[in-house]
């Protein structure tokens, strides 16, 4: 699927977006009344709406949690006067230190060995032609067409052979690959400058010490997008943690799970509260790294 | 997840399958070494896609033969066809079928209907207000399926919930049939929008502008612009976003199936990747999981190279 088109995202060409805003309105001038002025305000009013209502159910869950007990179900928009009592609350019931923890290690280790087998095959798809290489390219992106469910069986016994049931370590180990990571890598090895490793190889670098010096060094930009999706996607995930840890509650995402089916009488403050502390180092990532973390996922899908 | 997230949707093999298959790569290579050196690089991915993707595949082929409790200690009978006759006479296995289906199309809107509109109607929004526009749309895509879920259940809550007061409906949200596979598809289409508003704002910023101004100097009105070079350019991105939709619908609804739902009320919310999990996890029929997991499998794999297919069909369009 020739979705080879660069496409980066609108304003990180300014310059292209520069001489198509001058078109537009030169053309403004050209036809009395501007009709790209027009657009441009129904644009900015299409876009507003539709950035406030996305971001509604974020605010929500935000102001729910930081009302006081009595107050949680009033609809007033600001949540007055302010209270934690349901983030106390939640923290009695989970033990989200150790969740958070929990999680943290998880994501990293998994975003962290994604990314060197994603660096280790990326790098000899792109500089070596050898027999099958097609073959195995092909076997990364096949990854796609086989749903978890389908291989969840045999993966469920292996790691109860394993002993790896009930353990971190199995919510690991199996996600250690990430085709998304090599086929993402492998665009921009394939791009980088033949010179500089042609240069390297005549100083007589081995290719490992070429990788790590040449390579890996100038590919900083689009290796940080890739963690953070990386880790972003092994924070939020779900389904695996859900299977091999039982329900066991030792990441969030389960703990948060069984706290919403356990809540008898419906405490919605300190649900929220649970959510909204899950999410917030997510948050913190998107607000400090926008623009990598939108291109890491962005690009990807265009990719 | 994405595992799960934003798969390239099999773009890759079109990429140049041998780039640098000319001499300067051979060279290098030849000073990097030859011969087992590429493939102990890719060693440590390959053996992790064999051990946890492409054995556990052949696996659940061959479970697929047998009737099995998954207990180590029970063993296995062969049973033939046995149960891949049980998926094509099963009605929950055919009911499942069709609500997979209606919520992918009920996705559609989410991630194709909006998303080109929006990006239609906001092309001429550029600079740091844009960036706020889009920090804004893109955040639901990062909030995890379960506090979304909890969330979600909060706003939707009975007569109390927020969705209820505003519309002042009496709906029970998730416990009614139909508005809770609304539900289910609405949450799940609301985190996915802004990841696919960003791709079609990538898509359109990619179209070469010179054709549309070739187009309004011969006279083209907007909407004829928009309707017979624009969108036809963009077909690639949205046929990418369909396929993405189809394959990955069932990846995206199961957290919160799973903890909103549990595929209820009267099995409304059961969709294939869900029904996929009961019989294996909840009623251990290993046999028949794995029957129908390696049916969804093959259907899968056709649908996306149809897609891939028309993609490529697509695409000549845009040199």
């Amino acid at each position: 699927m020739a979705l080879a088109i660069e496409s980066p995202l609108a304003d990180e060409r300014p310059t292209a977006a520069l001489a198509s805003g001058a078109a537009a309105s030169g053309d403004g001038d050209d036809v009395p009344g501007g009709r790209s002025r027009v657009m441009t305000v129904v644009g900015h009013v299409t876009l507003a709406l539709l950035g406030l209502a996305c971001i509604f159910p974020i605010y929500w869950m935000y102001s729910t949690s930081l009302r006081r007990p009595d107050d949680v179900y009033k609809t007033s928009v600001l949540p007055w006067p302010l209270s934690v009592d349901s983030y106390s609350k939640a923290l009695d019931e989970l033990d989200l230190g150790r969740l958070l923890l929990n999680t943290t290690l998880v994501a990293l280790l998994t975003a962290l060995g994604q990314l060197l087998t994603s660096v280790l095959a990326a790098y000899a798809f792109a500089v070596w032609n050898f027999p099958a290489k097609r073959l195995l390219y092909l076997a990364f992106v096949g990854t796609w067409l086989v749903p978890f469910q389908v291989t969840m069986l045999p993966n469920y016994v292996l790691l109860h052979d394993l002993g790896l049931l009930n353990s971190l370590t199995g919510v690991i180990v199996p996600n250690l690959v990430s085709a998304l990571g090599v086929l993402m890598l492998r665009q921009h090895f394939d791009s980088f400058p033949r010179e500089l490793l042609e240069a390297a190889r005549i100083d007589g670098r081995s290719s490992w010490s070429t990788l790590w010096t040449v390579v890996v060094p100038n590919l900083r930009a689009p290796l940080a997008a890739l963690a953070i999706l990386l880790f972003v996607n092994a924070w939020n995930e779900y389904f695996w943690p859900a299977m091999v840890l039982q329900r066991g509650n030792l990441v969030l995402q389960l703990g948060i799970n069984s706290f919403i089916n356990s809540v008898e009488t419906e405490e919605w403050g300190p649900l929220t509260a649970a959510a909204g502390l899950a999410t917030l180092p997510i948050f913190a990532l998107y607000l400090a790294l926008q623009r990598q973390v939108i291109n890491g996922f962005v690009r990807s899908g265009l990719k | 997840m994405f595992v799960e997230v934003a798969p390239p949707g099999l773009p890759a093999p079109a990429s140049p399958p041998d780039a640098g298959a000319g001499t300067p790569a051979r060279h290098i290579a030849r000073g990097f070494g030859r011969g087992i050196v590429p493939y102990l690089y890719l060693a440590p991915a390959l053996g992790m896609l064999v051990v946890w993707t492409y054995r556990p595949l052949a696996e659940t082929v061959n479970y697929s033969f047998y009737s099995w409790n998954l207990s180590p200690t029970s063993p296995a009978k062969p049973v033939g066809w046995h149960n891949y006759h049980r998926v094509f006479t099963l009605p929950d296995v055919s009911g499942s079928v069709w609500r997979t289906v209606l919520m992918i199309a009920l996705l559609l809107p989410f991630t194709i209907v909006i998303p080109v509109v929006v990006g239609l109607l906001t092309r001429e929004v550029r600079g740091r207000a844009k960036t706020v526009y889009q920090a804004l749309i893109f955040a639901p895509f990062l909030v995890a399926p379960v506090a979304s879920a909890a969330v979600w259940e909060w706003m939707l809550t009975p007569g109390s919930g927020v969705v209820d007061r505003a519309t002042g409906l009496k709906t029970n949200w998730l416990h009614e049939r139909i508005p809770a596979l609304l539900s289910i598809t609405g949450i799940v289409g609301w985190q996915m929008l802004g990841f696919a508003v960003l791709v079609v704002s990538a898509g359109l910023a990619s179209i070469n502008g010179d054709y549309a101004e070739a187009a309004s100097v011969d006279g083209a009105s907007r909407w004829q612009a928009t309707r017979w070079l624009t969108l036809p350019l963009l077909s690639p991105t949205l046929v990418f976003l369909l396929l993405t939709t189809v394959l990955l619908a069932g990846t995206w609804t199961f957290p919160l199936i799973d903890t909103l739902t549990q595929g209820g009320p009267v099995s409304s919310t059961t969709n294939i990747y869900y029904l996929l999990w009961q019989y294996g996890f909840k009623n251990f029929d290993a046999g028949l999981a794995a029957a129908a997991g390696v049916v969804f499998f093959l259907v899968f794999t056709l649908v996306a190279l149809f897609l891939v297919w028309l993609s490529d069909r697509l695409a000549f369009h845009d040199n």
